[in-house]
């Protein structure tokens, strides 16, 4: 197995040139059989920018996180990150570049104590400091996690699953983190927690793509936002103007 | 076009099979070597039986069962000792008994053996099917497989030396190794009779695929068809998974013991049940012919069976003569190189043509509809939906 | 009774050995290899050939060359297996066939290497030199290192910890950058190197080499690995222990033919009763 990673940007590239678009993806249209969940979106993330994409149950988010990391095969379009195309790489390539995604339901590995979880994270780095001190960041992210260190994952509350997650897929130090959902499930306090957390990572130059049916809570995070409604984006803008949209206030924020 | 009635078709049928019967005895006395042909008639009746049985539990049902021959063992161990012993009760003289009985005769013996070896299958067949309420996938398999070579290590393992109580003395009565060749009648074992001809072997075989396409177009075959694409689903929409996939376990077993049975007394068959009966490769054989002909499909299993019967004699007949000619060929172990060549076949078809030639459509039956794969999302409402389509369809 | 002990505990470190293969493949894949105990029966006869055809004057040396030899092309044909059968079957599996196909495709390919091995070494039984044996005593000690070594591999190295996060959830695996793919090979590749290991032992010290011995070896190896709980590491272990010593103590009794029929009970019962076995875990298992 391979131990080096040719392809990852070196880690100070995300400060270097803030505001170039980090992904681009254009057209991207997905077919389950003969339904189109996804009718041909475009939408980009510039470097140390917080995107979110939100929209209600069904209308593709989920779909468009896993066809960035090529969970999901696309019918067409393109998807750009740093100028290279994903579209004809597998996932663990996307990830060797440099992408983290933190799934939907979590999916940390139940059996497997928290700091198996958190190393799983860090599997393309095996440099044992730069393992140390990514995990430092994690607890100084994340303190709830420094305490359960040797507990199951499966213990855990669905609150400190989805910070073991986050913290998981920080552990890959990646220059774009995407998360979906980090708020489902989970009490509002913790939720407000993570979306704390999120908005520290951010702070250190990670850049964010964050899919949220927490209309609010995402967009006092994010800068921008895309709505994404049956599989197209119905409307685009930085988050002041989309909290003020007649649409999305009463579509997403019941006022 | 109009319907025949199913009396009429009956009627046919059970004539078209008397004249076969009759047709076999006066076509081997006209020409013995007729009697190669007329064997892998017999064979492919009593194979497609048995293809179609194991069917209805693989294929329409989707419980996969690797322990065929465990039920085919049974019922032929069973078949076997009640012919033999009713014929003597029948005080049917022994000399005739030695060879093939008439078709006459055999109404005396066969039905009765039938019934029984029918019920008993069927019931074992039920306490095997239980743990598939508990078990899937390849568990289940293992249940299956474990039962048959209990089976056949119980009849191995018992011999009469160490048998104490009656059950034991009757298992060791089945001979072990060596297997069970009738009672004793004086110093000598009877043999176990040879009774069934076509009559019974084609006409059950002919019988068993009706009965299969009925209950496939049924509301239980499509209740099968739900309990097969998704249990949790079917549940939903009113079907008691537990209830169908038992009676599928129950209706194969009855179906492979009569298979067993028929092996047992076929006409000009080998006066002997042995334990290999029950080997794994026994399975294995079915289910090559199930799925090479398509899981689900009826007449894709007895087609299945049929090309299996022809291949199998093709190719001991093939080796044989090339035996004949490059006698390097003479020590080539015909059995290991069928199960090479059925055992390659069974994985080139999961590589390239999962479905079997007919997939789970019928002989002359339009391709289905459904040409258009579902999407693969694992919602519960999306699983219910098809578990509905197949209810309906 | 330590005598007869020792080899009942050597027969359980035998069975364990095989059933690790089982388990393990089972863990990452949820297939039961049936092909596994033909692996162990074609390393088998690798090691026979070895023995007599290259190291035949080399005594004890000779044998360990011959072991190697049998692991490598263990190795081989298990590797081999998973990429030309097995894996093709999981880049297009969909439906209800997606169920069947694999375990329709381990059970071929079981018979076809049997069959194989039948017409290529035919049915007489060959024998390992048993003046070269390994005393009992050692059979349990070798077990045991390489068990420890598995335990050590699978819970403390890098490969070890994916191959734990793919037997969890393939996906969330890749999204660490885990080639499942190169997990699963790396599984079959160890899982038919242990066989080797079983195998040699086994023919070693008591059973002939011939093309069934496979399965003989095998059933009782799966049973261990259902027993133990399969997809458990340590259940493979504890598992083939009790039914080597189970297998010991019918032996004694007026049973002993059948031996075999109720190691077959004793799955069935504990399938029934208790269907992730004794240190396995309960999943949900996916319809």
């Amino acid at each position: 197995m391979r131990t080096r990673h040719p392809h990852r940007a070196p880690p100070d590239v995300r400060f270097s040139e803030p505001g170039s678009p980090l992904l681009a993806v254009e057209n991207l249209e997905v077919r389950y059989g003969g339904i189109r969940a996804l009718k041909g979106i475009s939408l980009h993330v510039c470097r140390g920018e917080v995107v979110a994409l939100i929209g209600s149950n069904g209308a593709g988010k989920t779909t468009t996180l896993r066809t960035l990391v090529r969970l999901v095969q696309p019918a067409a379009g393109t998807l750009r990150y740093a100028g290279e195309e994903l579209t004809t790489i597998g996932t663990e390539q996307v990830i060797e570049r440099g992408v983290s995604l933190v799934p939907e339901g979590r999916a940390i590995f139940p059996n497997l104590t928290v700091r198996e979880n958190l190393e799983l994270g860090a599997f393309l780095h095996r440099d044992k400091t730069t393992i140390a001190e990514s995990l430092h960041d994690v607890e100084q992210l994340f303190p709830r996690l420094g305490e359960r260190m040797a507990q199951e994952g499966g213990t855990l509350s669905g609150g400190e699953q989805q910070m073991l997650a986050i913290g998981r897929a920080m552990m890959g130090r990646p220059s774009l983190l995407l998360l979906d959902e980090p708020s489902l499930g989970i009490a509002p306090k913790l939720a407000r927690q993570i979306f704390e957390a999120i908005r520290a990572i951010a702070a250190a130059g990670v850049t964010v793509l964050v899919v949220e049916q927490n209309t609010r809570l995402a967009l006092e995070v994010a800068s921008r936002g895309y709505v994404l409604r049956t599989g197209e984006i119905a409307r685009e803008g930085s988050s002041k103007e989309l909290l003020a949209d007649p649409m999305v206030r009463e579509a997403y924020l019941g006022a | 076009m109009r319907r025949v009635p199913a009396v009429v078709l009956f009627a046919i049928g059970a004539l078209t099979c008397v004249g076969l019967d009759l047709a076999y005895d006066g076509l081997v006395s006209w020409d013995r070597g007729s009697k190669f042909w007329l064997h892998i008639l017999v064979v492919c009746a009593i194979n497609v039986l048995g293809a179609t049985s194991l069917n209805v539990v693989n294929g329409m049902a989707g419980q996969f069962s690797i322990g065929h021959a465990g039920f085919v063992g049974i019922g032929a161990y069973l078949g076997g000792a009640i012919v033999s012993n009713l014929a003597l009760a029948l005080k049917i003289p022994v000399a005739a008994l030695k060879d093939n009985l008439s078709l006459g005769q055999s109404f005396l013996l066969l039905p009765v053996a039938l019934v029984v070896v029918g019920l008993v299958c069927a019931a074992i067949g039920f306490v095997v099917g239980l743990p598939s309420l508990r078990l899937r996938g390849d568990y289940l398999a293992i249940v299956t497989l474990g039962f048959s070579e209990i089976v056949r290590l119980t009849v191995l393992g018992i011999s009469a030396d160490s048998a104490t109580n009656p059950l034991t003395r009757a298992i060791a009565s089945l001979g072990g190794s060596l297997g069970y060749r009738g009672p004793k009648v004086g110093e000598d074992y009877l043999g176990v009779p040879s009774v069934a001809g076509p009559f019974w072997t084609v006409g059950i075989a002919a019988l068993a695929v009706f009965l299969a396409l009925r209950l496939k177009r049924s509301g239980f075959g499509r209740a099968l068809r739900a309990v097969r694409e998704d249990e949790i689903a079917a549940a939903a929409v009113g079907v008691d998974p537990a209830k169908y996939k038992v009676t599928a376990f129950v209706l194969a077993a009855a179906g492979a013991g009569v298979a067993g049975a028929l092996l047992a007394v076929q006409r000009d068959g080998p006066g002997i049940v042995g334990p290999a009966n029950m080997k794994f490769d026994k399975s294995f054989e079915v289910i090559t012919m199930v799925i090479l002909g398509g899981s689900g499909s009826v007449s894709g299993a007895a087609i299945g069976a049929v090309l299996y019967t022809v291949i199998f004699y093709a190719s001991e007949e093939a080796l044989h003569q090339l035996a004949q000619a490059v006698p390097a060929f003479g020590s080539v172990d015909a059995a290991a190189l069928r199960m090479t060549l059925f055992a390659t076949a069974l994985i080139v078809v999961m590589l390239v043509r999962t479905q079997g030639l007919f997939g789970e459509r019928e002989l002359f039956e339009k391709k289905a509809d459904d040409g258009t794969p579902k999407p693969p999302s694992p919602s519960s409402d999306d699983a219910t939906g098809t578990a509905k389509e197949a209810l309906a369809s | 009774m330590i005598a007869w002990l020792l080899n009942a505990l050597a027969q359980g470190a035998m069975i364990a050995l095989v059933a690790l293969g089982y388990t393990m493949v089972y863990g990452v894949l949820r297939l039961i290899n049936f092909a596994h105990s033909e692996v162990l029966m074609m390393s088998a006869y690798a090691s026979v050939i070895a023995q007599t055809r290259l190291f035949a004057g080399f005594g004890r040396a000779g044998m360990v060359l011959s072991t190697l030899v049998a692991i490598v092309v263990a190795v081989a044909l298990g590797v081999t297996i998973e990429m030309v059968a097995y894996r093709p079957l999981r880049a297009r599996a969909k439906g209800a066939s997606a169920r069947v196909a694999p375990l329709v495709t381990a059970i071929s390919v079981s018979v076809l290497l049997q069959s194989v091995a039948q017409l290529a070494f035919t049915a007489t039984p060959r024998n390992l030199d048993r003046a070269l044996a390994p005393p009992m005593w050692s059979v349990i000690v070798i077990a045991a290192l390489v068990m420890v070594g598995l335990h050590a591999l699978v819970n403390l190295t890098w490969i070890g910890k994916a191959m734990r996060a793919v037997a969890v959830n393939a996906e969330a695996a890749r999204l660490m950058g885990i080639h499942p793919s190169r997990v699963i090979v790396f599984t079959f590749a160890v899982g038919s190197g242990l066989a080797a290991i079983g195998a040699v032992l086994y023919a070693g010290t008591q059973a002939p080499i011939e093309p069934t011995m496979g399965t003989a070896i095998g059933n009782l190896a799966f049973v261990a690995a259902v027993v133990g709980g399969i997809g458990s590491v340590q259940g493979a272990m504890l598992g083939g222990v009790l039914i080597g010593l189970l297998g010991e103590i019918v032996k004694r009794t007026s049973f002993s033919g059948m031996k075999d029929a109720i190691v077959f009970a004793l799955l069935v019962v504990v399938l029934l009763v208790k269907p992730a076995g004794l240190l396995g875990q309960a999943r949900a298992e996916k319809v």
